[in-house]
């Protein structure tokens, strides 16, 4: 049977085999399309619990569904498809092939927090989102987003250092982010900073780009930090059901 | 004081503040009952923690019997019900239906509400199917101390679900009001079965959420953010069964989406019905009832809890949907209301 309204349907959800004879009959092609069923058949509560299990998910179970998140979203404005309300919903009942439709553009959030102020049961939808992108990462259904690459690199200097240093955590986020490392605003502040800016400054930028100056006596307090970190990263895993214990 | 006594009739929340507080100011009442015990429905359906203090039915609504019981001024008739009511206000002549006669100078009907059967939406299993229950039936395995368990086979449910609007909000069986307590009611029973039941999941399927004024907090918000019961925007079309589980089907309106999930128990948010004696009674009493079939209030401003015919005064669900505290406030209006009408002295100043 043909479809009419095909656009109506989503296309992965229409089925057709090229080759198919039942009971003797020869229903090959068109003959024998038909549509995925699109019921909600069960209830996944592991998913919420997953999400909750992040830092930023945790009040995700107070959501109402007022839609006052997705009214005030900055990205809804600009993208209608970003909808926080329909993505904490999705989550809330388990619909996680729903979810996983829009992977792409959750990360999208740009954390002005209006969504924050705006919820009456202070859901604090911008953590939700930055725990969906967060658990959409460790679950491996997206590649870690600039901004995580940047993240880990700023928080692997402090963690070992004790200090940042401007220089190399952007050429080693450029590196990680397989980016080239000669960009052209780059290009134009370091020069704009060479003419502008005094000559111990410049100085003391290059030495420490160079050097990677130590906090002192700071090997007790990177253990502790490293510690802790790698106890949270394990609880996390552990919620998600990753590293089953072997 | 009027030296004739005034006629309450019915012994649930309404009537027994009602008469306790006529008693209180030394009046002289009578107090019939058609069941053999007081209480009304709290009792007689043995509800368990009643909304919103929490304290269990039997408690509550039982130290309210007693004191009624106890009261010297109060004469308590059980299993007797009124079966003519001649005569005015100030002289109303009262058959009793085990025979006898009395004269009251007014009279205050408390004869409360019908719980909704369920049987009268065969489409959502109940009657059918063991495991599909109403609320008063949940009330009674958590009052019992049994605990909430499936019906069909003594399990712990792992995964139930709540539906409101059973009775209400329906013009397809002629039932067009809000019966207003089932959704705190709900909430009330989903937290009672997460406390009971850490593992087990309730779902509460809705038009509206109707927890109105301070329940919202206490039910409605308590129940989502402390005990993490989930609200589902769907009005359930079918209730089915593939042998074990009992399948709700319906759609999820949020996402636009039909659902079909297993249940191992439904629940029933059932409604408030117009007492189903309530024909006979505005016969009886020769008062109105109101479009759905409760009885009228005539003043809503003026004479407290008066009906269509004056010195007789109604309280309590009687009237419509009302909720325990509602009614004990109700019944000590109409008390007062008929305390005026029955001394002409108060009255003429």
């Amino acid at each position: 049977m043909a479809i009419h309204e095909k656009h109506l349907i989503r296309p992965e959800n229409i089925r057709t085999h090229d080759n198919l004879v039942i009971d003797g009959v020869d229903v090959s092609g068109h003959w024998s399309t038909f549509i995925e069923t699109r019921v909600v058949t069960d209830y996944n509560e592991a998913l919420e619990e997953e999400i909750a299990a992040l830092p930023g998910g945790e009040y995700i179970h107070r959501c109402w569904q007022c839609g006052s998140c997705t009214n005030a979203c900055t990205v809804n404005a600009v993208n209608p498809d970003f909808n926080p309300r329909y993505w904490i919903y999705l989550i809330r009942m388990g619909m996680e092939s729903e979810l996983l439709r829009d992977k792409d553009i959750i990360w999208q959030c740009v954390s002005c927090n209006k969504c924050t102020y705006a919820c009456p049961r202070d859901v604090v939808p911008e953590g939700v989102m930055k725990a969906t992108a967060h658990w959409l990462e460790m679950k491996g259904h997206t590649e870690p987003s600039n901004s995580t690459i940047f993240d880990e690199e700023f928080t692997r200097q402090v963690v070992k250092t004790g200090k940042i240093e401007d220089g190399r955590i952007l050429m080693n986020f450029l590196k990680n982010s397989k980016q080239p490392l000669v960009q052209d605003w780059l290009v134009q502040m370091v020069m704009q900073m060479v003419k502008h800016l005094p000559f111990k400054y410049l100085f003391g930028l290059g030495w420490a780009t160079l050097f990677a100056p130590k906090t002192k006596r700071w090997a007790k307090t990177r253990d502790a930090i490293e510690e802790h970190i790698a106890e949270e990263k394990a609880a996390e895993r552990a919620a998600l059901g990753l590293d089953p214990k072997t | 004081m009027s030296n004739k006594p005034i006629l309450v009739v019915g012994g649930g929340p309404a009537g027994l503040a009602a008469a306790h507080s006529l008693a209180a100011v030394g009046q002289k009442t009578v107090l019939v009952e058609k069941e053999d015990r007081l209480g009304g429905a709290p009792i007689l359906s043995g509800y368990a923690k009643l909304v919103p203090s929490g304290e269990w039915a039997k408690d509550a609504i039982g130290s309210m019997v007693t004191r009624v019981e106890k009261h010297k001024l109060i004469t308590v008739k059980t299993g007797v019900s009124v079966s003519e009511c001649k005569g005015k206000a100030g002289d109303f002549k009262v058959k009793f239906s085990e025979g006898k006669g009395a004269s009251f100078s007014s009279v205050v009907m408390c004869t409360g509400f019908t719980h909704f059967d369920s049987i009268n939406k065969p489409e959502w299993g109940f009657g059918t199917y063991e495991d599909v229950v109403t609320t008063t039936q949940v009330e009674q395995m958590i009052s019992s101390g049994q605990g909430v368990r499936r019906p069909s086979n003594g399990d712990k449910p792992k995964r139930v679900a709540i539906l409101l609007c059973v009775g209400s909000r329906d013009r397809q069986i002629g039932r067009e009001w809000c019966s207003k307590i089932c959704c705190t009611v709900s909430a009330n029973l989903a937290m009672e079965i997460r406390e009971e039941l850490p593992d087990c999941h309730v779902y509460i399927y809705y038009m509206d959420i109707r927890t109105f004024g301070l329940l919202e907090t206490k039910y409605y918000w308590k129940s989502q953010e402390e005990y993490k019961v989930k609200y589902i925007k769907a009005r359930i079309a079918e209730v089915t069964s593939d042998g074990d589980k009992i399948i709700v089907k319906g759609e999820d309106t949020l996402v636009k989406r039909p659902i079909t999930i297993p249940f191992d128990l439904v629940v029933h948010a059932i409604g408030m019905d117009p007492n189903i004696d309530n024909m006979l009674l505005s016969s009886i009493f020769d008062v109105d009832l109101e479009t759905h079939g409760f009885i009228d209030r005539k003043d809503a401003y003026g004479e407290l809890g008066a009906t269509s015919r004056p010195g007789i005064y109604v309280a309590g669900s009687a009237t419509g949907p009302e909720t325990i505290d509602d009614s004990i406030a109700q019944g000590t209006a109409a008390a007062m209301s008929a305390l005026v009408s029955s001394n002409s002295k108060i009255a003429a100043e």
